[in-house]
């Protein structure tokens, strides 16, 4: 690590690896949104227009991906996580803006819990074709965008009430 | 090409990995959440001099917080590997027997129990 900070700023290394995690979030959160849409409303035939083009998506095509960037996001998260503690957490605590806090705190709860069922997920889609699992791949698949929809939130209030790179 | 029905049975409920993943998961959110709420971390990190003590150590005077996620996080994905193992290695009839819809109710069951630990941030 000493070797990277001879070249950048101890704050510039974790404002860079924070941006790398933020823009992982984006792009899950995309993902994510875009099979959650194909799942909840299959577009019908010969419809056209914003909404059906953005559900017509191959929904499995994106599974594997899902997984990658989400275990990509939490391990940078989880890495920030100590800075955070220590240098974000302690002057919002100072504030008293507990509620934020606790609406982070959530987020680290939820992500946890997500990180969890992404085995399970992928199996529902590797599977796609198993009309066993398509309702149980429906639900699960609204719940981690519902879960990734929330982190991005918070996350994004988080970084709003401390500022960046201070 | 495969008939339908081939692919529809093509990885039936019932393997092994799937009796793994899905016990995995849901064992993972539970234990989670009883790590949380028991205080039963593998390990505590203390951010500020990077020291690990095993299981939970409450932070030291003079060296800022201390870290329980990480270890929860440990605990959690140990007992649900643990588990999810035993379910693998149950006999096809019982592995069937499990509930898919597990895999989404739970964590949706848990979110008031998190609430409710996260009850000293809720003041107004």
């Amino acid at each position: 690590m000493d070797v990277v900070f001879d070249y950048i700023s101890v704050n510039t290394f974790w404002s860079i690896l924070f941006i790398v995690h933020a823009l992982l979030a984006v792009a899950l959160l995309g993902a994510l949104t875009h099979q959650a849409a194909a799942v909840l409303a299959r577009p019908r035939a010969g419809a056209s227009g914003f909404v059906t083009r953005f559900r017509s998506v191959s929904a499995p095509a994106y599974a594997t991906a899902i997984c990658v960037l989400w275990v990509c996001a939490f391990v940078l998260g989880g890495w920030i996580y100590a800075k955070y503690r220590i240098y974000v957490r302690i002057p919002i605590e100072q504030e008293g803006l507990f509620k934020t806090l606790g609406a982070f705190e959530l987020k680290e709860h939820l992500t946890t819990i997500g990180l969890g069922l992404l085995p399970v997920y992928w199996h529902f889609w590797k599977n796609a074709r198993n009309a066993a699992y398509d309702s149980a791949r429906k639900w699960l698949t609204v719940v981690l965008a519902v879960i990734c929809w929330y982190a991005f939130l918070a996350g994004h209030v988080v970084n709003n009430v401390r500022g960046f790179g201070l | 090409m495969n008939t339908l029905a081939e692919t529809t049975l093509a990885a039936p409920p019932s393997s092994r990995f799937g009796a793994f993943a899905l016990v995995f998961g849901v064992a993972f959110a539970v234990l989670y959440v009883v790590c949380d709420l028991a205080a039963l971390p593998l390990f505590t990190y203390h951010p500020g001099t990077d020291r690990i003590d095993p299981g939970y150590a409450p932070a030291r005077r003079d060296e800022g917080p201390a870290m329980y996620w990480y270890g929860w996080l440990a605990s959690s994905a140990l007992g649900a590997t643990l588990l999810g193992v035993l379910a693998a290695l149950l006999p096809e009839k019982l592995r069937a027997k499990i509930p898919l819809a597990l895999a989404w109710m739970v964590p949706i069951a848990l979110l008031p129990v998190l609430l409710y630990s996260l009850k000293f941030y809720w003041r107004w």
